[in-house]
């Protein structure tokens, strides 16, 4: 599919949330092109729309109206099954409370993506072992994550985020959880697997974080109110 | 640790805040500047849709975007601040680029 060097492009993004009482605008025609290969901050005030746009970006959720082109097609009217086949193989997430499964192995944990998609045992075996080493974790793949540190978390979460070879990583605060040494290496990873051409979009409100990143989009009450190039890709 | 928050008393709206970070024996200068643009739609042509919350939200939007996007190009957006209700102003702060 030719998506003309674009990994995302929204068109008039609306996305409405209602309640019998109350109606609001979370997503107000926002309109965002990201290139394959860019690595995007979404910063902005708690409650502005990050997370929902990052929701409909990683087709989690549907927009109420407006036109949502995921690497050339358009999706926003996808159905679950849909949207779910189409995320399993081209999104990555990663989140700020890691969302480890407790009662899998680290090994476990990271192996899942791979089952969803029925890729074959011996395939899988060596694609877990590959990212674990990668990700430096691969000592602990026996551990429980709630015998991992923060960090160590985060890290497996990224080997799980990566493992099935994504084309586009979503990350909601990353580094919110960590403290300064480890979110500085989650960074890095991010970084590198950027360098590698993975397109990378994270949601922060750490300005250093977003330092690290070609583009900068900062929403308002549900609008793009500004956009930061830093870097020429 | 990764970040410090530094509170400052009675900071004008068009002062600049200069900090300087000495970690180990590396000194880091930094300016800081919270702007304040206008939030209330006095004067605009929308006035009159003033009971109309969609219409009134979407000029102050518009305010914003114009006024970051014409800001000096020397200093950096870092954070918007979220407007207490009624406010007459938005703050936005801004670090001075290398």
């Amino acid at each position: 599919m030719n998506n003309n060097g674009f990994m995302l492009k929204t068109n008039e993004l609306i996305k409405v949330f209602r309640t019998e009482e109350v109606e609001t605008t979370a997503l107000n025609k926002v309109n965002l092109e990201v290139k394959d290969g860019e690595f995007v901050a979404i910063m902005g005030p708690s409650g502005c729309g990050k997370s929902t746009l990052l929701n409909i970006i990683g087709l989690l959720d549907n927009p109420t109206s407006g036109e949502f082109f995921f690497n050339g097609i358009e999706v926003s009217k996808f159905k679950e099954k849909q949207r779910t086949n189409l995320r399993k193989s081209n999104i990555g997430f990663v989140f700020q409370s890691f969302n480890l499964i407790d009662e899998l192995t680290v090994y476990e944990n990271v192996e899942l993506p791979l089952l969803y998609m029925n890729v074959p045992s011996t395939e899988r075996k060596k694609k877990v072992e590959v990212v674990l080493e990668r990700m430096n974790i691969s000592h602990r793949k026996k551990h429980f994550p709630q015998q991992l540190s923060g960090g160590q978390q985060q890290r497996v979460a990224i080997a799980r985020a990566v493992v099935a070879n994504p084309k586009l990583i979503l990350a909601d605060e990353p580094t919110g959880n960590l403290d300064s040494a480890n979110g500085e290496e989650v960074m890095g990873l991010l970084t590198e697997l950027n360098n590698e051409g993975t397109t990378i979009i994270i949601v922060t409100h750490s300005p250093s974080d977003a330092e690290k990143t070609h583009r900068i989009v900062q929403l308002f009450d549900g609008h793009i109110v500004t956009e930061n190039q830093k870097k020429i890709l | 640790m990764r970040e410090i928050c530094i509170p400052l008393a009675n900071f004008g709206e068009d002062e600049i805040a200069e900090v300087t970070l000495t970690v180990g024996h590396r000194k880091i200068n930094y300016s800081f500047r919270i702007e304040s643009f206008p939030w209330d739609l006095e004067g605009t042509q929308l006035k009159e849709y003033d009971d109309d919350s969609c219409h009134a939200s979407i000029e102050q939007i518009m305010n914003l975007r114009k006024a970051l996007a014409t800001y000096e190009k020397s200093w950096e957006l870092v954070q918007i601040f979220t407007p207490c209700k009624g406010a007459t102003h938005i703050q936005v702060l801004y670090r001075k680029r290398n």
